[in-house]
């Protein structure tokens, strides 16, 4: 297959247009290599990632001023039936469009009820996202959900592996300093009221 | 090499878990959906070598596991996690 580039310009899109745009035109096929021009940080972060998961090479990063430009190449397949590079990337897409970006845990439990019974739940939950084929991008700790990541709990172990595929654990200073927990904060950063109210006003948020 | 183990009920998992502690290192997640799709907790344990495999059962069994299996992770053509197969240990 002779090497053709396709050039897929997603600057000015918010977030998550780059991502979805992308997804498309991989499903799409029919070039080698697919340039994709973003100039926002988080268009970036979220195209290569995403590239990534879907089982394709990124051939280069250039970056001037505002704007990126990811070149990605597609799974190589071995046989030289051109078609055969659509199938795979068809099934190395993942079945769900990126949805949920925040999930907003305001408690060290799921739920009402038990309490042992609701951290429990809680690290299932926090065990089956880092199973998660789209994991969210960060997860926002308020109130007691900052306990979640403070030294001493049972979760940091899932909470760093959820970091290890690149999402970002923010928890509320305020909350920590409540906790008496301000120097203790095990996994991620420390956050507040404006950047988690942004976060949250940013839509596709999971609340527990 | 995981070994995973199923219980009773909820009670009994959280039992094991908190008596296996320094025992076998072991980890709380729901029960695999391969395995049964109820909702549900098992432990995962993690021996730290192959050949201790064999003692975690035994020690697991000990502690009132009624299901036990053999977790096999394979490399994923399609996703970035493992694959995991159980197999069942009589």
């Amino acid at each position: 297959m002779s090497p053709f580039r396709r050039v897929l310009d997603a600057r000015g899109l918010a977030c998550p247009q780059p991502v979805i745009l992308t997804r498309k035109a991989l499903a799409e096929g029919g070039f080698s290599e697919l340039e994709v021009i973003v100039n926002t940080s988080s268009g970036r972060e979220n195209v290569a990632r995403f590239a990534g998961h879907a089982g394709c090479t990124i051939g280069s990063m250039e970056e001037s001023g505002e704007e990126t430009r990811i070149v990605i190449q597609p799974p190589v397949t071995s046989g030289s039936d051109p078609t055969s590079t659509k199938s795979l990337t068809d099934a190395t897409m993942p079945l769900v469009e990126p949805g949920i970006q925040t999930v907003f845990l305001s408690s060290r439990t799921i739920g009402r009820g038990d309490d042992e019974l609701g951290a429990l739940l809680m690290r299932a939950f926090l065990y089956t996202l880092t199973e998660s084929e789209t994991p969210p991008q960060r997860v926002l700790l308020m109130n007691s959900g900052v306990t979640l990541a403070a030294e001493g709990s049972v979760h940091l172990e899932n909470l760093r592996r959820l970091v290890d595929l690149g999402v970002e654990i923010l928890a509320c200073g305020a909350c920590l300093e409540f906790y008496k927990l301000t120097d203790q904060l095990a996994v991620g950063r420390v956050s507040n009221m404006q950047e988690i109210t942004e976060f949250l006003l940013q839509g596709n948020v999971l609340s527990l | 090499m995981l070994v995973l183990a199923t219980f009773l009920s909820t009670h009994a998992t959280l039992r094991a878990e908190q008596e296996l502690t320094g025992e076998v290192p072991v980890e709380l997640i729901p029960v695999p959906r391969q395995i049964r799709s109820d909702c549900g907790f098992a432990l995962l344990a993690s021996p730290l070598d192959p050949s201790g495999a064999g003692r975690a059962v035994e020690i697991l069994k000990g502690h009132g596991a009624t299901g036990l299996w053999r977790v096999i992770e394979l490399d994923s053509p399609t996703s970035r996690h493992k694959e995991k197969h159980y197999e069942p240990i009589p």
